[in-house]
């Protein structure tokens, strides 16, 4: 999983946000009032157009602030006892059923089981819950008042702004509900599904010899073939066993001697839902020749995601990591990473299943001494996280080595002679610099800051898979606030119409693309100096003639962009609150980023209503 | 003090427009009438008339083109006013999805009303409507009559001061359009004010005290029923057991005093009384056939009698 963006501290992101919250709602008010104004002093006169106004906004101000919680929640509880008169129940066998038939199809023997079942369940649950609050919220005001039975709430001492804050609240309590049963379904659904172990036999292992040719107890082999996969085994001169990993996890095993026989005895699969806390570090890199560069180079790559470094050369690229303490990382430091491989020539590729790989190093530095642990040279794994361990004692730098399963198959001396601590000797104030070079001529490494983490100790995977439920809850939450908002003025069906182009917008390639046309192209200008172009037949890069025409055309582009900022900000984007990839690859969803999703649903939530109230409050309901 | 008009419009007008703004349909026209405290006013009206639109500007469901509606001293689009009103709308526009008890309980906290009086409060409306065989059934199994006994429920749920009644007797059976009236006058006596919207115009006639008349949105007529109804250049008499000459003696006096006689006959009951008189002999002897309308005249005679 690409992570572009750094998750940034909900402190530190809130103040701003907060800023830029209260431009646009004060823009968008402004507008709002400027056109209500307009209206109503061509249809009366400007004197009864201000006096009009200024009278509803207190009203409005009144009708927000005197809100009855106890109004608000029989309201509430009227929505959750239709919604629930209404089967809505129904969602959950539907989506029960679903989930019997993807059984039949997912496959637990895929590449990557774990994201396949962990997508498939949330993204079911998120197109029906969406579509559910969709349709519950659009609906439900409208059919009130063409029923009439809006009649009877609307003549006792009820206030728009209840009936509206009362549907939202009565229908986010239904999705909540519904929510948590599909939750529940799903978690077990994933851990049934993926739940396998393997046999191992006596016969399944070879010895195999110690390094100074003596008979050891050390054993090797691989276990059989369950869900398209097995594991190899490892089992050390002591005669402790291990299971290598194999599609992101492995299993426990332990032995059993009776007499004779041995029996092995391999438990359920381990590490295959995870929720991994990453630590992430600040990139540089060298360039070819040792000095420091902004950036790497790039080899004519489009996406300039990531910055390439050259094999053979000085060329590094270096991530800093900060609070690395030794209470966290008592036995060294479990890095991930996802590099790219960029190959100028791909080597001997008649054998497919062995197509030379590309040699890496990885090496600790300290920041503050420069002092440097040995080079672990590894062989890049290409489109998969790489997973390898830094040790705490480390041999110095001129001592190189290569990581190797076998290693530990056969204990070593303590390797104390002139060994470097990890904390002691690299690691300075919390901090420590991973270099990552590439080995060969003529290939290169590409690096993004993303691409490499310090594995701190996971998270509970159901908590962080109650986390990506909580974001779907979000979009749920999100949706019944819109569809609410349109029903309190538009007829049922354009009320879901409405809704659904919202939710259009809302996607996160659309609001990207909002957000693109709200900064403006890089050549060319905006609209009218477009226009201006065309007319003159001038081409994008030119720069036009300076004068009042070009002048007007790009003040008035501005104003154009000023006004689709406005509505990029306006329009959410469900990619600020969907979870689900993280709780697909086993990332864990941090609570800044919670709060920050959960502030920013909030931030959208409240304009909506008022917004609601006010369109409810200017509605003749008997109409 | 409270203010002794409870219900006042000043020029009130209502003008339905279209989405452009053109004018569609002029509903209501420089209303001005006023509705007193303890008093049951009447609304008429043909249909189309503007009675519905009255009291929907009246409730705050449609704003006034011109003019005012004040509420108890408020204006009508103020909520607070809805504290002490009780509504009763055309068709009874409930939850079908509830049942009885949850509606009336659902209106009930809507005022705020503490649990434990809530409770008693809808027991004893349920019990007041007669549907406490059905007051857990959805509304959606109720019939129309029994319908429109929980709309009016929750129409009193509060024990409001000023009552709306539009259509009441609309879909009940002549047990229940008594039992209505009764419920009315009961109401009245009790202190409360009802303004009652009606094109039906005998039930209007037996309860209300004031009336007003629309027709096409315009006020044609307002005053007291009785001295309305009053037909001044005529004398009725009614009397029981009179032999035919007497009755003949009775002409020769009025032609003495220069009267003429209209008619002079049994007077009729009405199809109501006659109906009423039957179930009620029906219930009190069951299997056995009742006496039709000269026992219910008599009853009716009694009645009057008893009243004077």
């Amino acid at each position: 999983m690409v992570v572009e963006a750094k998750v940034i501290p909900f402190l530190q992101w809130l103040a701003g946000a907060t800023l830029d919250w209260f431009l646009v709602v004060a823009a968008l008010t402004a507008i709002v009032l400027t056109l209500v104004w307009l209206a109503g002093a061509l249809r009366h006169g400007p004197a009864i157009a201000t006096s009009t106004v200024g009278r509803a906004l207190v009203a409005g101000l009144v009708d927000l602030v005197a809100i009855s919680p106890k109004r608000v929640v029989a309201l509430s509880w009227l929505a959750i006892k239709e919604s629930f008169r209404r089967r809505v129940i129904v969602v959950v066998g539907v989506f029960i059923v679903l989930l019997l038939f993807a059984g039949w199809f997912l496959d637990p023997g895929s590449m990557y089981p774990a994201r396949l079942y962990i997508s498939f369940v949330l993204t079911s649950t998120t197109y029906l819950m969406i579509l559910l609050s969709l349709f519950l919220s659009a609906l439900s005001l409208p059919a009130d008042i063409r029923n009439r039975t809006l009649h009877t709430v609307t003549t006792k001492p009820v206030r728009p702004s209840e009936i509206v804050l009362g549907r939202i609240l009565g229908f986010s309590v239904v999705g909540t509900i519904l929510l948590a049963a599909m939750a529940a379904v799903s978690c077990v659904f994933v851990e049934r599904g993926l739940a396998h172990t393997h046999a191992l036999v006596e016969e399944d292992l070879s010895p195999v010899a110690a390094p100074d040719g003596m008979a050891s107890r050390a054993k090797k082999g691989r276990t059989d073939k369950q869900n398209n996969h097995f594991h190899e085994v490892y089992i050390d001169s002591k005669g402790n066993p291990r299971l290598a990993t194999n599609r992101g996890h492995t299993h426990a095993i332990s032995i059993d001697k009776n007499g004779e026989k041995t029996a092995y005895n391999i438990g359920r699969e381990r590490g295959m839902l995870t929720a991994k806390v990453p630590i992430y570090g600040s990139l540089r890199f060298k360039d070819r020749n040792g000095k420091d560069a902004e950036r790497g180079i790039n080899p004519g790559d489009e996406w300039t995601y990531r910055s390439h470094i050259q094999g053979g050369t000085m060329s590094a690229a270096i991530w800093t990591f900060e609070g690395i303490t030794p209470e966290q990382f008592p036995e060294g430091l479990p890095l991930e990473m996802t590099i790219e491989v960029f190959r100028t020539y791909k080597g001997d590729t008649s054998d497919p299943d062995n197509i030379p790989g590309v040699m890496g190093g990885l090496s600790l530095h300290n920041p503050h001494t420069g002092v440097r642990g040995k080079e672990y040279s590894f062989t890049a794994k290409e489109f998969t996280t790489d997973s390898h361990f830094m040790p705490r004692k480390q041999e110095p730098a001129e001592q190189d080595s290569t990581f190797s399963e076998d290693d530990d198959l056969f204990s070593s001396k303590e390797k104390d002679d002139g060994a470097l601590d990890l904390f002691e000797d690299l690691v300075h104030d919390g901090k420590v610099e991973i270099w990552l070079k590439c080995l060969p001529n003529s290939q290169l490494f590409g690096a993004a800051e993303a691409d490499m983490y310090i594995r701190a100790e996971d998270a509970s995977f159901r908590a962080n898979f109650v986390k990506g439920y909580l974001g779907i809850w979000l979009q749920m939450v999100l949706v019944v606030a819109i569809g609410v908002m349109f029903s309190t003025f538009l007829s049922g069906p354009v009320a879901v119409l409405a809704t659904a182009g919202t939710l259009l917008t809302a996607l996160p390639m659309v609001s990207k693309f909002m957000v693109e046309l709200a900064q403006g192209p890089k050549y060319g200008g905006g609209p009218f100096e477009s226009l201006i172009r065309l007319l003159t037949q001038t081409n994008m890069v030119s720069k036009l003639e300076p004068g009042l025409r070009t002048t007007v055309a790009k003040e008035a582009d501005k104003v154009v962009q000023g006004g689709l900022s406005l509505i990029s900000s306006v329009l959410p984007n469900f990619g600020n609150y969907g979870f689900s990839d993280y709780v697909a690859y086993g990332f864990n969803i941090s609570g800044d980023a919670l709060l920050v999703a959960s502030t920013r649903g909030f931030a959208f939530v409240l304009p909506l209503f008022i917004a609601g109230y006010f369109f409810l409050k200017t509605r003749e309901v008997a109409r | 003090m409270q203010s002794d008009i409870v219900i006042e419009t000043r020029n009130l007008t209502k003008v339905y427009r279209d989405f452009w703004g053109r004018q569609k349909v002029r509903a209501l026209k420089a209303l001005d009438l006023e509705v007193h405290r303890g008093e049951i006013f009447g609304l008429l009206g043909p249909n189309g008339s503007g009675k519905t639109t009255t009291i929907k500007l009246l409730l705050g469901l449609l704003f006034p083109t011109s003019g005012q509606a004040l509420v108890m001293g408020k204006d009508a689009t103020d909520v607070g006013k809805n504290e002490r009103i009780g509504y009763l709308p055309e068709e009874s526009y409930l939850y079908r999805f509830l049942n009885a008890e949850e509606t009336l309980n659902f209106y009930g906290r809507l005022f705020k009303m503490p649990r434990l009086v809530r409770r008693q409060r809808v027991s004893e409306l349920i019990e007041m409507v007669g549907l406490d065989w059905a007051k857990r059934r959805q509304l959606k199994e109720y019939s129309k009559g029994m319908t429109r006994r929980i709309g009016l429920a929750q129409a009193l749920i509060n024990d409001p001061e000023l009552i709306l009644l539009d259509e009441p007797t609309t879909g009940l059976d002549p047990i229940g359009i008594r039992e209505m009236k009764d419920l009315i006058l009961k109401l009245r006596d009790e202190g409360k004010t009802i303004l009652l919207c009606s094109h039906l115009l005998a039930d209007v006639q037996d309860v209300c005290d004031r009336i007003a008349v629309l027709y096409q949105g315009e006020l044609k007529e307002l005053g007291r029923v009785d001295s309305l109804l009053k037909v001044r250049d005529m004398t009725e008499l009614r009397a029981s057991s009179l032999p035919p000459e007497a009755m003949k003696e009775i002409e020769e006096v009025i032609k003495r005093h220069g009267g003429e006689t209209i008619s002079m006959g049994n007077p009729t009951t009405t199809l109501e009384d006659l109906f009423l008189n039957i179930i009620r002999q029906s219930e009190e002897h069951p299997g056995r056939r009742v006496r039709g309308a000269s026992s219910a005249k008599k009853s009716e005679a009694e009645k009057e009698v008893g009243s004077e």
